[in-house]
Formats: structure tokens, sequence, C-alpha cells
């Protein structure tokens, strides 16, 4: 038998998923004990080029109320052609289509590799993807110039059926008609102080009321129509239609076809890539700053609540439930309007975590919940908002966090449109796989399925709830909960939803039939070739009775998973409760989980011990409490939404290296090695590279610096010590290449004032509390209150065998 | 006794007439002379002011109101202060010399008490003469100030030191409102209004090199066209919120013609083919909001092409018209629906900005509410009923020949007028299109050549020992070059205490002219009914008053000679479009001719009431060089007698013209002689002729030779050509012509013979 170290890798690989617990408790009062709450971090849209699609559709449980899905945990008789389902225990005929099916000939969705299938949905009409920009055009020249270059950059990696919408804003908004020709431009001009509601949108931009497109053009208010016809004949078993519950949700058809020219309105607006990349380029060119006059000591009137109503509204009655993203560009605040942040007066700053503690943001609540309606709207049509910010400056990225947060878009924080950081970043956004498309997947539904003993508390994740109450669901919340269904209306290769379950077997009843308890994941989603996709990961693991098995339940452990799902369990307390409370929830959680699974004698804290699996949980647990997560008052309310925005969206590793960031050393003593985040890394003689996920560092040790600004490394008999110069620039960049966001890139050294970056980050086991004296052997102090690792390891000790 | 004062009188133009006996009073020479102003001296009385600038309804002011009342006739002035002229004095000085008191412009009617002081002919203070006013600027001596051209002229225009501004003098600022609603885009007019413009801009257009335009375009919503150097082509803007209007932008929607340069052109080129949704809605208040918010800053002009009813927005009007009232006798709806146009045309005033309305119309657009923004804000308005291109191509030709003229004549900006009158005698009551500021003051955002405006007067103190009345308007205004100037008028009056020669002063066609005036105002506030008996009783009273002064009586109707024509005139008028009952008559069609009384927007303003009223008939097809004008280049122009409007001079072998001012009818009877057709048509048969033609052919014949000369003479007198129709006696349009044959009994009232009769009976 492998190890589970080895299984657990071996089900992320295939599966995309981690679970904090991967034996189950088989009671829920038990269940209650574990501390830590059974979750599984799933990756949906997971790059798995081992696994072929399947060019049919699924086969459902033909039982009502559940209508999982086949899979390798199915029990299957041959002979008689019957699957029992592993969640309801529905005996279910094979459809005629399977009548060739035997032990030797068995469809590719019961083989185990197959735990994980993709099925494309070939009888639905593909989709072109949409992207609409919404630019800020209150910035400077060079801000400005600089990202009408970076539009224009993206307009070459869209695909030439890619429909494409430009909205720019200022004190006005504007959007821009691009099914014109050539001899003038044209434009709708809303005023930004107003909040018009979604009629009057569709109205004013005279959408919403008219009769199809062309050929090779959805029509608005149509996408997602299926035509019922069979899927196309192939190697495949032919599959009849799906159930209706699997298709799409109903048209949303808004008004009647009106009288005249069948001119569809909304390609005014939105028009394939290969059509109007004319009409672009030449709207980008003539793109000039905001006109209106901005006065001595006032900010730009900038509308950003009403561009982006304006967006919502414009997607929302032409392509509702088709993917689609508007991407937001802001160089500042919104300073009128709905969604205000700021007033235009200089003077006023814009709001600190202070102020918010203080009750003295006086325009946040509105415009949170402007935002929040607008992300809600945004969700339900199945669209993205990306925000890109880039100012030196809040932009209110506190209060617009929602748009990318609920609908699954991106929040990309930058000082400048003119930054590499931005401009690689926003490349990324167009980055492609290997069979050249898009890594991007639009409006998901994910669906979740338990065996009878488990019900799902809840998801936290960039998605919004669909409502949906099965039988499955937990009247426990954890995270979004509620409902079985989710709607990610955008994924990566990497958006991982945190999912929460509850186990509702009763204390003393059996051990669950079968022995094993069963999730089924079903992630239906656009992806970037317009296909309709369906996947679907079924996943199972042991029942234990926690009263007499316990080694069993805690060897199947997973302390990062386990990690990950406590900060993002603690990051979505934050959201809502005080700091201080998710602090003391955080230590209580953590001390309830030692005295649980530690070894010790009571009152004797120096006989603590934990099993291995354990063992790195507390230190996580450490970072986390002082990370930026929870702790707010060296950020700006900005920061803290997009540190937050990223914790909940990334997978197992980046999170983990969010929370406990890693530092490598490099030095002439030995080849690159990791080492202990903390002060006593900190060496004259040392390059150390940190990667908190937000940042890069490199940091060189006070003679590594000094020999550097004597300039050895141009030397040539000092060639190695170029080398090592170079050797973490190579890894920073390794890193860099691939990181969404990029990150900020710090080059310092001992006593550069970007130090601070580090010095903030490593545990303070040297405070100027404990210091012995500058420049010892030993690393340098740290200047800090906090506690150190090693007092925070000793108090939990003490808790933890505290008898009382 | 009396037969030497009766051939006394008629030696001096002034014996009674019988009207009864002299039916056809209408003289063949369609020019009628104003009538002689005669003052103490020769000089003042070749010096007063042009009858066609400025008018009295009597050549002599009476000395005491009793002695108005006793004769019954309208005191009142007419003015055409913006004139086109061929000569005008312009003077340029430090100090522009005016009374210290009632600050009157020094004129040529001032009494100098010596070579030092001037006294006032308006308040009679006594004044110094500024040294400078000494010097004649034309020999550029010191001396006599009589030779100052400020006393040589009654018309006189200043170029204002700074002290006359009150900010510097505005650009010339111009914003078109096109309408391009669907009924709008299917008429047609844009093509002619946007190939006119590109025929006027940029030199044709007044201005210099700070000129600033504008396009607005609007259906539902509003379009803005940005132009800007940097950008090479127009920026289209829509705006859809027409209940808040806002401008789109900041700077480029009003811009300096001359730094544009082909934008301009581009957009004009392109507009008329741009629009072509199914659009049918109009929010022609909101398109006036954000004309006012634009020119807001700088004052201006607006021209706004409407074809329709506004529906949406601000503004927004339903149809108050129903097509079976239009031949009753009470009518209905004259008054504004809504004050909405009033107020924004008050606005605007406020701001210098006027704004003209061309309502090319071929349905109910509700003229009565939408001439409130011109008539307040200074503006003019036309009106082309039935407007389409291709259905009524006459109406094309109409709109390109009054654009080109309203384009191209002279603009004054941001101007005021005030007219003031010697002590003991008031304006009261102000027609015509402006906003009184206060009692003497009229504020004119914009002031045309072809605007004029009337004036009643009291008599609150008699006159006693004055020997002339004396009216002064002075407008001040900013020349389309960016000048401010003050352009004033005076006109002197003798003072008269005797009965019988105030009797004899009438001047009947500025009477008429204020009647017609009086009567829109009492059709507005009272009813039409009471309009029209008040013009009756005004000529009864008139009559009655000349009879109990002169003595006359027995079975005649006796008038002065120079009020003869005032009870067919009356009688006209009581047939006019305006004031006519008893035949259909579109609610649009009478407002725009109310309009056209109470503020007359043509040249020469009283004369074309008149035409209007009625028009000039002309025999035309048997022209002869008899009494024909020669012209210099050799050009024969027959002058055919001018006929009174009645059919019984209608001869059904005959062709007419009919002049009725903006148009020129040429009525063809059946029964013309084949030879005239086809030396005239070019066909053989009158059946051939093209009913509702709008021009005729050029042919090589002596008779269309004639014809066409004729033609040309009438256009030529008029500053804007009149559009010319052809119509068969058989044609469904006759009783347009019909309608006017004035004296004739028709549904529209009784023959002027039976009017006579009527007032015959009324006269005591
Ligand atoms: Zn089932
Ligand atoms: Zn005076």
């Amino acid at each position: 038998m492998a190890t589970y170290q080895e299984y657990i890798v071996q089900n992320e690989e295939r599966d995309g998923v981690r679970l904090s617990w991967n034996v189950w408790p088989s009671s829920r009062l038990e269940a209650t004990r574990l501390v830590v709450p059974l979750g599984v971090l799933y990756t949906p849209m997971k790059e798995l080029p081992e696994l072929p699609p399947l060019m049919y559709d699924p086969i459902l449980c033909s039982r009502s109320n559940c209508r999982a899905i086949l899979n390798p945990f199915c029990q299957v008789d041959f002979r008689a052609r019957i699957w029992v389902c592993n969640f309801c225990f529905q005996r279910n005929t094979f459809p005629p289509n399977y009548a060739g099916i035997s032990e030797q000939n068995q469809p590719p969705e019961l083989i185990p590799q197959f735990s994980t299938a993709e099925y494309i949905i070939t009888r639905a009409a593909a989709l072109p993807p949409i992207f609409l920009f919404v630019v800020d055009t209150c910035v400077d020249e060079e801000e400005l110039a600089a990202l009408k270059e970076s539009l224009q950059m993206s307009l070459s990696l869209l695909p030439p059926n890619a429909l494409i919408g430009l909205i720019t804003f200022g004190n006005m908004v504007q959007v821009h008609e691009l099914g014109t020709d050539g001899g003038l431009s044209k434009s709708y001009v809303f005023r930004g102080t107003k909040d018009l509601n979604a009629k009057q949108i569709q109205d004013m931009l005279g959408i919403g009321k008219m009769a199809p497109a062309g050929p090779g053009m959805p029509a608005p208010g149509q996408p997602g129509m299926m035509p019922q016809m069979p899927g196309p004949a192939g190697a495949a078993p032919q599959m009849p239609g799906m159930p209706p519950q699997m298709g799409q949700p109903p048209l949303q058809r808004p008004g009647m076809p009106a009288q005249g020219p069948p001119v569809p309105p909304a390609n005014r607006f939105l028009q394939p890539a290969q059509r109007c990349d004319a009409v672009l380029t030449d709207l980008l060119g003539e793109m000039q700053r905001d006109p209106w006059p901005v006065p001595q000591g006032k900010r730009y009137l900038r509308s950003t609540g009403a561009a982006l109503a304006i967006a919502v509204g414009l997607l929302e009655c032409t392509y509702p439930n088709a993917g689609g993203r508007i991407m937001l560009f802001v160089g500042g605040a919104c300073s009128q309007g709905p969604g205000m942040v700021v007033d235009d007066d200089l003077r006023h700053p814009i709001r600190s975590h202070h102020d918010i503690d203080k009750d003295n943001a006086k325009f946040m609540k509105k415009a949170i919940k402007h935002y929040e309606a607008l992300a809600n709207r945004a969700a339900r049509n199945g669209h993205v908002i990306d925000v890109y910010s880039c100012a030196l400056d809040q932009t209110g990225l506190h209060e617009m966090k929602s748009c990318a947060n609920f609908t699954g878009g991106h929040m990309v924080m930058g000082d400048s449109f003119n930054s590499s950081l931005f401009k690689q970043t926003f490349r990324l956004v167009f980055d492609k796989d290997a069979k050249n498309e898009f890594k991007m997947g639009f409006n998901a539904q994910m669906e979740v399925k338990t065996s009878r003993e488990l019900k799902v508390s809840g998801t936290i994740g960039p998605c919004i709830s669909m409502n949906v109450k099965g039988s499955c669901v937990s009247d426990s919340e954890i995270g979004v909960g509620g409902t079985c269904q989710w709607k990610f209306c955008g994924l990566t290769p990497r958006t991982t939803a945190a999912v929460f379950f509850e186990v509702v077997n009763q204390h003393g009843a059996p051990i669950p039939q079968g022995g094993r308890g069963c999730i089924q994941f079903i992630t239906q989603y656009q992806h970037s070739s317009g296909q309709k996709r369906v996947r679907v990961t079924t996943l199972n693991r042991n029942w234990a009775d926690a009263s007499t098995q316990l080694t069993h339940i805690s060897a199947g452990f997973d302390q990062e998973a386990a990690a990950v799902l406590m900060g993002r369990f603690a990051a979505f307390r934050a959201e809502t409760d005080d700091g201080p409370d998710v602090l003391r929830w955080v230590d209580r959680m953590l001390i309830r989980l030692c005295q649980k699974f530690g070894e010790y004698n009571k009152d004797d804290p120096a006989s603590f011990r934990l099993a291995e699996n354990f063992s790195l949980y507390p230190q996580f647990m450490f970072h986390l409490r002082r990370s930026q997560f929870l702790q707010v008052f060296n950020n700006s309310p900005d920061e803290t939404s997009f540190y937050r925005h990223m914790l909940v969206r990334e997978d197992l590793m980046q999170s983990l290296i969010m929370i406990q960031p890693v530092l490598y050393s490099y030095s002439f003593n030995g080849p690159p090695e990791p080492v202990l985040l903390d002060t006593s890394s900190i060496q004259a003689d040392r390059i150390l590279l940190m990667d908190t996920f937000f940042q890069i560092l490199i940091f060189h040790g006070e003679t590594i610096a000094s020999w550097k600004s004597q300039g050895y490394q141009e030397m040539p008999e000092y060639e190695s010590f170029r080398q090592l110069l170079q050797a973490p620039i190579d890894d920073a960049e390794e890193i860099l290449a691939t990181r969404f966001p990029i990150p900020r890139y710090i080059v310092t050294e001992q006593g550069g004032s970007q130090a601070r970056f580090l010095l903030s980050k490593v545990n303070p086991s040297q405070t100027h509390n404990t210091m012995y004296g500058y420049g010892q052997e030993g690393g340098s102090p740290v200047l800090t209150d906090d506690v150190s690792l090693q007092v925070f390891m000793e108090h939990l000790k003490k808790l933890a065998v505290s008898s009382s | 006794g009396m037969s030497v004062n009766q051939g006394f009188n008629a030696g001096w133009g002034v014996a009674p007439i019988d009207l009864l006996q002299n039916r056809h009073i209408i003289p063949p020479n369609p020019v009628i002379e104003p009538p002689k102003i005669t003052l103490q001296n020769e000089y003042w009385s070749s010096v007063n002011c042009e009858s066609d600038i400025f008018r009295c309804t009597m050549t002599k002011i009476p000395e005491t109101s009793g002695l108005l009342q006793k004769c019954r006739l309208p005191l009142g002035i007419l003015i055409h202060p913006f004139k086109d002229l061929p000569r005008l004095p312009v003077v340029q000085c430090n100090t522009i010399v005016r009374c210290r008191a009632c600050r009157t412009y020094i004129n040529p009617f001032v009494h100098f008490i010596d070579k030092r002081r001037w006294k006032c002919n308006l308040c009679f203070r006594s004044n110094d003469v500024p040294d400078e006013f000494l010097f004649d600027p034309k020999s550029s001596t010191y001396g006599d100030p009589g030779r100052r051209p400020e006393l040589q002229s009654a018309t006189i225009e200043f170029i204002a030191p700074s002290e006359y501004m009150l900010r510097p003098p505005q650009p010339a600022a111009y914003v078109f409102l096109l309408d391009v609603s669907w009924n709008a885009v299917q008429s047609g007019y844009l093509k002619i209004v946007c190939d006119t413009l590109l025929a006027h801009l940029p030199d044709r257009l007044p201005g210099d090199s700070r000129t600033l335009v504008s396009f607005i375009a609007f259906n539902s919503a509003l379009h803005f066209f940005a132009l800007s150097p940097e950008c090479s082509r127009p920026k289209l803007m829509t705006v859809k919120d027409v209940d808040d209007v806002f401008l789109p932008t900041p700077d480029t929607l009003l811009v300096n013609l001359a730094e544009i340069g082909s934008c301009v052109e581009d957009l004009l080129t392109q507009l008329p083919m741009m629009f072509n949704e199914p659009d049918a809605g109009n929010a022609l208040g909101a398109a006036l909001q954000a004309a006012h918010k634009l020119l807001g800053p700088i004052g201006g002009r607006v021209t706004v092409f409407q074809t329709q009813l506004p529906d949406v927005g601000p503004g927004a009007l339903k149809s108050r018209e129903d097509p079976n009232q239009r031949a009753g006798k009470d009518v209905h709806n004259l008054n504004p629906a809504t004050d909405f146009y009033k107020k924004l045309a008050l606005d605007c005033s406020a701001q210098q900005i006027c704004v003209d309305l061309w309502l090319l119309s071929g349905q109910y657009a509700d003229l009565a509410t939408l001439s409130g923004i011109s008539k307040f804000s200074g503006g003019c308005i036309h009106y082309i009923p039935g407007f389409h291109v291709t259905r009524f191509p006459l109406s094309g030709e109409k709109l390109e020949a009054e654009l080109g003229r309203y384009l191209s004549r002279k603009i004054g900006f941001e101007a005021v007028m005030r007219v003031r009158c010697t002590r003991g005698l008031a304006v009261h009551t102000f027609h015509g299109n402006f906003f009184v500021r206060s009692t003497d003051l009229l504020s004119l955002p914009n002031v045309n050549p072809d605007a004029g405006f009337g004036m009643q007067v009291v008599i609150e103190e008699a006159l006693t020992g004055v020997q002339n009345a004396c009216f002064q308007a002075a407008v001040l205004y900013t020349s389309s070059k960016g000048e401010r100037r003050i352009r004033v008028h005076t006109l002197c009056l003798p003072v008269s205490g005797s009965l019988p020669q105030l009797l004899h002063s009438v001047d009947q066609e500025a009477v008429v002219g204020l009647l017609a005036k009086m009567a829109v105002d009492r059709t507005v506030t009272a009813s039409l009914t009471d309009a029209r008996e008040a013009f009756v009783n005004m000529v009864v009273d008139m009559l009655s008053a000349f009879r109990a002064a002169e003595g006359g009586g027995g079975m005649g109707l006796t008038s002065a000679p120079n009020a003869r024509l005032i009870p067919v005139y009356v009688l006209a008028l009581m047939k006019s479009v305006a004031f006519r009952v008893g035949t259909s008559t579109k609610l649009d069609d009478r407002v725009f001719s109310m309009c056209q009384m109470k503020a007359s927007f043509t040249s020469l303003p009283l004369a074309d009431l008149i035409l209007m009223v009625y028009p000039c008939l002309y025999p035309v097809h048997n022209m002869s060089d008899e009494d024909a004008i020669v012209e210099s280049d050799g050009e024969i122009i027959p002058q055919p007698p001018r006929l009174p409007l009645t059919y019984e001079r209608i001869d059904s072998g005959g062709v007419y013209l009919m002049d009725s001012g903006d148009k020129l009818t040429f009525y063809v009877c059946r029964a013309i002689n084949p030879a005239w057709i086809l030396a005239v048509f070019n066909v053989h048969h009158f059946s051939h002729i093209q009913d509702g033609a709008i021009d005729l052919p050029e042919l090589d014949t002596r008779e269309s030779k004639r014809v066409r000369s004729f033609l040309g003479h009438l256009q030529a007198q008029k500053f804007m050509p009149a559009t010319l129709v052809v119509m068969r006696e058989d044609s469904k349009d006759r009783m347009d012509f019909v309608h006017r044959l004035v004296e004739d009994k028709s549904d529209c009232g009784s023959s002027y013979y039976e009017f006579l009769q009527m007032l015959k009976g009324l006269v005591k």
C-alpha cells in the first residue's frame, strides 16, 4: 500500500481534489469533535492532459431526486445491463446504445482512471466568448497610452469569432458602436451620476427589442439554446438527449421583435473581433483623456459605478447565460454617481481600515451595495467581471471586490498601466494551453451530490449560490450554503473551490452501507472553444468509527488541505466578523485540534507531541494569524480585499505560499535550499529568495551586498559570484512567468528600505525584546512586537495540555 | 362755401370719397405711396426717418388724448429697426452725445440753444455740447455741430465704446437642431438643409475667425456631433436620457468653424444618410434644452428644423386639433398647451440665445405651443406646411430659397432695443418677438433685417405747446464681427390740435398693420369672434368719426381719401387664414398666419403684410409693351395693371398672376388661347399643362419672354425669392386661389359690396 502522501498526490493529480480528512468519521458527533471540518478543495477545470474528453452525454441515475452520473464506483451487472447508483442505490438500466457493453468492453466512464470524466455536449451550439472592455479615461496621457497599447495587444490575441464591446468612462459613460463603417464614430453617452436600472439601460441603448441577428452569430437573447437533435455518430455510444435539468435554464428573451429593418441592435455594440478589428483600432487611436476640466484641488469625476452598471445591463439583455467577461480598467476611485467611494475633493482622502473601524467611511456601505447588486446580476447571467486597478492610491477594490469575487473575475492591483506588472498580468489573462485554447472557462455551474450520510454545508470560492435546495443540502452553513449548486462565471485551470461537508449519520448507527461515502462534483461550463462541457468528478472514502478507529481517521488528515481550508474559512469570516474574534476563533480551533490529536500528559507541556501529518499545522496557523488576510492595519482596505480575493480562489499550493511564504537561500556553502521563514535565516553571506505569492523578493545579505556594490560580479575571476547573483534571479523569473497576477518583484539588501517586506514575513525569533546586539552570529533582529513562533508554540502546548 | 371747400380739398387730395360710389377702390398701380410727413421746415422733412423703417398710424400726433378719442383711430408705431440699408452713416467717437436726463441720442430734430447747448426733443432738457462734437470728421475742422452726421440723418449707427459692454462682445455662434425622426428623414428635408449649409459655410455665414458652430440631431434621442481639429472624423454621441438633458462632452460640440476645417463638410455630407432607423420619436424639448446648455455661456442663434409634434421627453405634446372642427366658428387651442417653450425661451433670452423655428410639417405640430420658443427669444418662425421633397416639390424650393436668405442675412447678437418718445406720449403694448425687459426695453438675443415690431402709443399728458412729437428707437447689438454697435432711428411727427387735419392724417396701411397685430392679441386673450367684431367696430367708428367731423351724410358712405382702403383691407383680414371662419382652416396654418401678423419676418414688414392680406393680381395673358419699363440692358418689363380681387375680373380665357408675398400663383383659365399655351408652356392643349409645376419653360417666344421678365421683375423686388406655382382652373387646389379673391362672397364671408352695405347700416 502506498503512503497517504502518495495517495493524496495521486488523487490530486487525477481528480483535482484535496480533502482535509481522507477517512471519514461515521457519526455526526464524532465529526464535530475532529475540529477541522470535512472539506474538499476542488479544482474543477484542472488541466488533465491525460484525460480524453468523451464526445457524448453522460448517463444519469433515473431517480428524479438523484440524477447522479454514472461513474467508476457504481456496481454494474453487465449481463443484466444494469448499474446501481452509488448515491441512492437505484438500479438503472443502461440505455439501448450501451447494448454492446461487457466486462471486456466497458465505456470509459466505468474505468477507474475516469473518476474524473469530461463530456463534450456536441449538440449544444458553440458560443463565441464575449469580451466587453470598460475603460477609465480619467488617467494621465502616459497611463492611457499604455492601457491602449495593452488593449490593442489583447485584440490580436482574441479568437476571430469572439464578440467585443467597448465602454469608456470618465465624467460620462460612453458605449461605443462597433458595427459602424468608417465615416464617423458613434457612441451612446450616459450621465455618470445617474443610477439607471436594467430596463432603462436597455431602452436607452435600443436593445432587447429586436429580431435575431444574421447567420453565424448567436442571436441576442438566444444564447444557450440547444437544438433538439442527436449528437454526431462516432466511436462513442449514441446518447439520448439530456434531461431538462441538465440543460441551460430557460431562455430569457427580452420583449418581442419590433417592426422595422432587421438591424440586430446588440450588434452595434458587440461585434465579432474579425469584423470590428479596424473600428476598434480606430477607436483606441482616438480615445482621449476625459475632457472635462478638473479644477485645482479636485479629483477627476469618475463614473465607475455607472459604467459598470451599463456594462452589466448591456450583456444582461443581449447575451444572458452566455459566457462573457466584462473587463473593467480603473485608474482611480469612483468619485460620483452610483458606487462612488470618495468625493472629488482632494482634501478628503479615501477611507482607511481605521475609518471603517470607526464607522467613518461615508460612501462605503452604499457603494458596496451597488457593486454587490451588479455582481449578483452579472453572476446570475453567467458573466465575469474582471477589475484591473492601476493607481498609486486606492481605487475602491474594497467596495468593488464582490464584482470579481461573485463572478470568478480577476482582480489585479498595480501602480500603473505602464508597469510590467500590469502588462504581463494582462497578457497572461489571454494565455493559451497546449491546444491553443484560452485557459478560461465560462458560465460554469457546479453541482455537488453526496451519499446519504453526508450533506454539503457550503462553498467558499469565486461563486454565487444558485439556490438549489436538494436533499443533500445541510442546514449548517459554511461559506455560501443552503444550496447544492453554485455558479462560477469564470474559471481558470487553477480556480479552486473549498467545499465543506457535514456528516449527518447519527451516533450509534452502523457504518454506512458499502463502507464508503461518495461525493460527486458535476460542473457544466462553456469551454473557451465555445463548446458546452460537463466535468464529472466522483470520489469515495472509507468510513471509520472514531470511537474505535481514531488512528485511521487521524492518519487520513491532510494538514496542507486543512490549513488552506481553515485559511479560507477564516478569511471568509473576517469579511464580516471583527478581526480579534476571528483570531480568537483560529486560536481556539488550533488548541482544540491539538488537544484532540496531540499526545501528551495532562498539564505537562514538555510531553506534547503531534504526529507527523499534523506537525506543520500549528506553524501554518501561526503564519495565517499574522498574515495580511487577518491582520489588516498595515494595509489599505483595497489591499486586504485583493489579498483575500486571491486566497479564496487559488489552488492548494499557491494558497499555502500565501499563508506561509517560502524562503530559499543561495550561498557559496552549497546548493540553493529552502530555509526557515525565520530571522535566523537572514545571514550576511546569503542571498534569500522569498515568495509570498504577491511578492518575489531577492535579498542580499550584508556581505553579498557589499561585494556587489564593489562590482566583483563584473570581474572574470569572480564568475562564480556573478552566477550566485544570477541564480535567484533565474528562479524568480520562472515563478514570474506563470504566476497570476504577476507578483511585485523586489530586489533589496540588508538595510535597504524594501527589506521591510522580508522582515514583516519572517518569524520574529529575535525581536528587540530579546535582542542581544546587532550583527552577531545568529541573524538580525526584527523590530516587531509579534510573538515568535517559539513563544507561540510554548503557549499552544501549555493550553493544549491544560486540564482545565 | 361748400363747393369751394370741396374744390380746395380735392386739390390737396383730401376730398372725402364715397366708398359705395367707388367700389373698385384698389388703384391699378401696385405701389401705394405712404403719406408724407410735413414738418415745420424743409430740412427736417427731408431728413426724417424712412417710412419703411419707422412709421406711425397717423402722420400727425393729436395734441390731446381727447382729440385722439374723437378720431377713433388706433395710434401706434411700426418699426423695422435692422432693415438692410444701402447707405448707413456709421460714427465712431469717444463719447456718444446723449441727453443727460432721458438718455436720448442726439438727432436731427433737437434744438440748438447755442453752439454749446442743445435741448432734448424728447424731454426738453438742456444739455451741453461736448468739444468733440464740434469736430466735423468729414472736413476735419472744428465749428458747426450741424455738420455732424448725427444731425444729418435720422438713422445712424454708432460703434459703441466699452461702457456699452457688460462683457466682451460675443463671437457669432450658431447651433443647428435637426429633426431626424423617421418622419423628418422621409420628408427629405435634411439633404436640402445640409446642401444649403454646405453652400454657405464658411464664408457666407456672417461671422469672423471666431465663429462657432454646432450640430445636434434629434429623434427620440439627442445626437451630438463632436468635432475637433485633432480628430479626423466627426464623433456622433447619442444621448437617450432626454428627461434629464446633459452635454456629453465639454469642449468639442460648439467648435470654431475656421479651426475644424473639412470636418464640418464631412459631417454635412454624411448627415442626410446617417439616420435610417425607424425612430418615430421627437424630443424637441430636450434638444432645445441641450442647445440652451451649449450656448448658455456665450449666447447665439439656435436654428431648429422640426417636422412634427414633439412627443418624447420634456415639452412633449399631444395633438389638440380636431379636423372636424376646422371650419367651425369658434376656434380653440390657439393658446399654448404648456408654458414649457415660453419658459425655456425666457431662459434662452436671459443668456442671449435666440431660437428660430423652421416648421416643415405635413401634419399638426401645435405651432401655437411651439412658437413660444421663438416669440419670447426674439426669434423668427418659418413654416412650410405639407413639406415633402418629392410629393410637394414646391416645398423643397421654398425651403432652399428661404434658407439661403436666412443663412446669409445680417445678424446682430446680444441685442436690446429701447423705444423712447416725447414726454407726454408713452408706448404701452408691444408686438413682435422679444421679451420686454422693462417698460421700454426689449430684449432681443438676435436681431435680423427681416424682423418687424409694433407698439401702441397713448397720450398721457397733453402736448400743448409742443410742435413736434418724436419717437426714437435704439438697437444695441454685437455684429457678427464682434463689434458692439448702436443703431438709432428717430421719427419726428407734427402735433396737431385740429380734428379734421388729424382725420386726414391717417396712414391706412400702418393702421391695418397695427390692427392686425391688435386683433391677434384679441383672438388669443378673448376669442376670434371678439377680434372679428372689433375689426368691424373699428371701421364703423372711424367712418362715424369722419362723418361727424366732416358733416357729410345722405346716402353715401364717406371716408377720408387716405383711409379709403381700410374697409377692403379689413374685409381681407377677416377672410385671411388668421381670422377667417366658415371654411376649413388648419390650426397650424392659422397660428402661423397670426404669427406673421404679429411679427412680420419679411422685409418691408408692412408692405408684405398687406400683400399677404390683399395680394396683387395681374392679368398676364395680354401684356403689351405699353407702359413697360426698359432696363438698362435693354430688357423690356411689361407692367400689367393691378386688378381688384374679384372673380368679376377673371376672364375665362385669361391667365393671372397672383403675388401674395412669398408665393406667386400662375392661374390659367380653361379657355385660354392654345397659341398662348404653346408660346408659354410649349404644349398644345390646356390639359397638357402640368398643374402644380414650379417653373415655366424658357421659350424663345414673345409671350414667354414677357411673362418671365415680369416674373423676374417681381422676384427682384423681394428679399427672398417667392415660390412660383402653376395652377390650372381645374386644379384640386383651385380654392386656394378663389379664397383670395376677397372682394367676392365666399364661404368665409360676404362680398366687399355687402360689407360696405353692412357698414353703412352701422355708421352713425
Ligand atoms: Zn441515484
Ligand atoms: Zn432728454
